[in-house]
């Protein structure tokens, strides 16, 4: 590659860089200005806005919900996810196919025609809005991303693995408790976290799926109705650092273990 | 039940697969204490009889007794057999000790006894300093022990092994096969070993089943498949050899009488002789040629002339013309120094009836 290139690349690189970022950094100075409009220029720091947030009993609790929602949605959709992939990964039967369609298909839809779609079929059962019901669309619309990794890391597991463990005495239940699902730790703990933070993040299927009790994003969408103010961009930033977090934890975390139980 | 009964008997057993016929009516038996390799070419089936055996094929037809009981239908985990895999197989989230107790615990010992036999194991494999890593830690050699560990430490009834020094260097390889050798005699176990290695199943084995299609080739002793190979197949397969295509001519007491080239040869014919007039091939040994200034009493004599030699070191592979004008060639192996005396005259080859083998074809 010459000179002139990789300027031109590094450069594009860095104006990249840039369009991501730039938007979340001013959304996160905003946070300390000390003043009810967004804008600049900023004359004075405060934390006050921050202090606001973890004092708002209503902000605290809505955290909560969402988390609660989260990690519901998370452990149905990864119990259902697990038991998927291992009945579909490397079988071949009738149906496989057409199994692993409609398994994949929530992942597709677009979000604003599944949430309404759930809509309408949760008043068709007498569902009550509410938790129940976001927890049971979170928990479809996570499958799919279970199912594909599960699957994938199952792929990896070398045949012979299994036929060691029934060789040794065990039966198929025991063999898969005791070395399928601890190979498939590392691969359930990423699509947990994954799927915890789809949930967190989710704005459409809490919002026509919900009760008077509103999720995060749905509250931060309520306050940005009755105008912007500082305060919206302190809850934005703590729960940017908390997923970030979490993220990046996961990340490292999966990675170690996959390295770790190589065969 | 006796010692007389086969531990191991395997009736008329076909596989397919779909239109593979991966083993055609095999029967074999299994004696006790045996180390017994099967040896043969890639895909002629040898995995397959040891994961019928292991419980992880059924047979499309015929029976597998095992110690005098039918587990032809009986999963692996009911079966006193254990398999030391190619790849090994270790379970990579245990240590070397979880993995050794592994099958312990599941034939529901106490934790006492567990220890025990576990520890037994280990310091029988020299293992006892690597209980708490993980197989990743370990190298190729010290892998490959665990693994038999693993599987000698039920035991089982019968060990099975898949080609299980297939991923060491040449070196370590011939070391771990006198120790598995060793192994086998001390525990007294019966050893089911799978290679394509000749050299391999020649040193190490009691008797060797040779394998050809799903089919048995010959069985015998190693000495037996060397000198006395029943078809071409083994001949070629076991060593090297001088394949000796001629005309069946008639019996002499014992012997088979054939003509090759216009010389009258004398062998024998472990597998049965063709009829008078048929084309039949012998085998001879290349070490079973000797060399003469006269013509020797042996029960084969021809006359040669050297038309090529290669020096290997401790011996000497010398080629022979015996017939110029239809190109009947030998080829013989004899130490260096006489290797070296032979010239351009020509001189008498001669070799005994009993090292000549007619060949099945
Ligand atoms: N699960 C299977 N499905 C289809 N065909 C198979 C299967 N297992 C084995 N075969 C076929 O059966 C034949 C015998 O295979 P097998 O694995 O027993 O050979 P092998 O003697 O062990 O060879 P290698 O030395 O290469 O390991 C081969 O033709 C193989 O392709
Ligand atoms: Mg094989």
């Amino acid at each position: 590659m010459n000179r002139g290139n990789r300027i031109l690349l590094s450069c594009v690189y860095w104006a990249f860089v840039l369009y991501v970022f730039v938007p979340l950094i001013l959304m996160i100075l905003m946070g300390f200005k000390d003043s009810k409009f967004i804008g600049f220029p900023i004359k004075s720091w405060t934390l006050d806005w921050y202090t606001g947030v973890f004092a708002d009993a209503e902000i605290l609790s809505t955290l909560g919900y969402s988390a609660a929602i989260a990690v519901l949605a998370t452990l149905i959709s990864v119990a259902v996810g697990t038991w998927i992939a291992v009945l579909l990964e490397g079988r071949k039967f009738w149906g496989r196919t057409a199994i692993f369609g409609m398994t994949v298909l929530p992942a597709l839809v677009p979000g604003i025609i599944s949430a309404i779609a759930f809509r309408i079929y949760a008043r068709y059962l007498g569902i009550e809005p509410g938790m129940g019901a976001i927890v049971w669309a979170h928990a479809v619309h996570n499958v799919p991303f279970v199912v594909l990794v599960v699957m994938a890391r199952l792929s990896t597991l070398p045949k012979s693995q299994l036929e060691a463990a029934r060789d040794l005495g065990a039966d198929p239940i025991i063999a898969f408790l005791r070395i399928t699902l601890p190979y498939l730790v590392p691969a359930i703990l990423g699509a947990s976290i994954f799927c915890l933070l789809l949930s967190f993040d989710d704005f459409v299927r809490s919002f026509f799926l919900g009760g008077y009790e509103p999720t995060l994003p749905v509250l931060i969408f309520a306050k940005l109705k009755s105008g912007m103010s500082p305060e919206i961009n302190a809850i934005a930033t703590v729960a940017l650092v908390l997923t970030a977090a979490i993220g990046i934890w996961a990340e490292r975390f999966t990675r170690r273990m996959n390295k770790d139980t190589k065969a | 039940m006796t010692d007389q009964t086969p531990l191991v008997r395997i009736e008329g057993v076909s596989k397919h697969f779909g239109d593979t016929v991966a083993l055609d009516d095999l029967t074999l038996d299994i004696a006790r204490g045996e180390f017994v390799t099967f040896l043969g070419p890639s895909g002629c089936g040898k995995s397959t009889t040891l994961r019928i055996l292991g419980g992880f094929e059924r047979p499309t037809t015929g029976r597998v007794i095992l110690d005098g009981q039918d587990v032809t239908t009986q999963p692996p985990e009911k079966r006193q057999v254990n398999m030391v895999f190619q790849d090994y197989a270790l379970f990579p989230h245990m240590t070397v000790g979880q993995n050794i107790s592994f099958g312990l615990e599941l034939k529901g010992m106490d934790k006492a006894s567990i220890k025990r036999r576990s520890d037994e194991i280990m310091s029988f494999l020299e293992l006892d300093a690597f209980g708490d890593r993980y197989p990743a830690q370990l190298s190729g050699g010290q892998r490959q022990r665990v693994a038999l560990a693993r599987a000698l430490a039920p035991d089982p009834a019968l060990l099975l092994l898949d080609e299980p020094l297939g991923a060491l260097d040449a070196k370590l390889r011939g070391q771990v096969q006198q120790e598995l050798k060793s192994i086998q005699r001390r525990t007294n176990k019966t050893f089911f070993f799978v290679t394509h290695d000749q050299e391999e199943a020649l040193t190490m084995s009691d008797r060797i089943v040779v394998m050809n299609k799903g089919r048995v080739e010959q069985d015998g002793t190693p000495e037996d498949l060397y000198f006395h190979p029943a078809s071409r197949f083994v001949a070629e397969f076991i060593g090297e050899t001088n394949l000796l295509s001629g005309e069946m001519r008639g019996h002499d007491g014992d012997a088979v009488v054939m003509d090759w080239f216009g010389q009258t040869l004398r062998g024998h014919a472990p597998a049965g002789a063709p009829p008078e007039g048929a084309p039949i091939t012998a085998s001879v040994r290349l070490e079973k040629l000797g060399f003469h200034a006269t013509r020797p009493e042996t029960g084969n004599a021809v006359q040669g002339k050297v038309v090529g030699k290669t020096f290997l070191g401790s011996r000497m592979a010398v080629d022979l013309m015996v017939e110029e004008a239809q190109g009947a060639t030998l080829r013989a192996f004899v130490d260096a120094e006489t290797g070296q005396t032979v010239g351009a005259d020509p001189i008498w080859i001669g070799w005994d009836s009993d090292s000549m083998a007619v060949l099945r074809d």
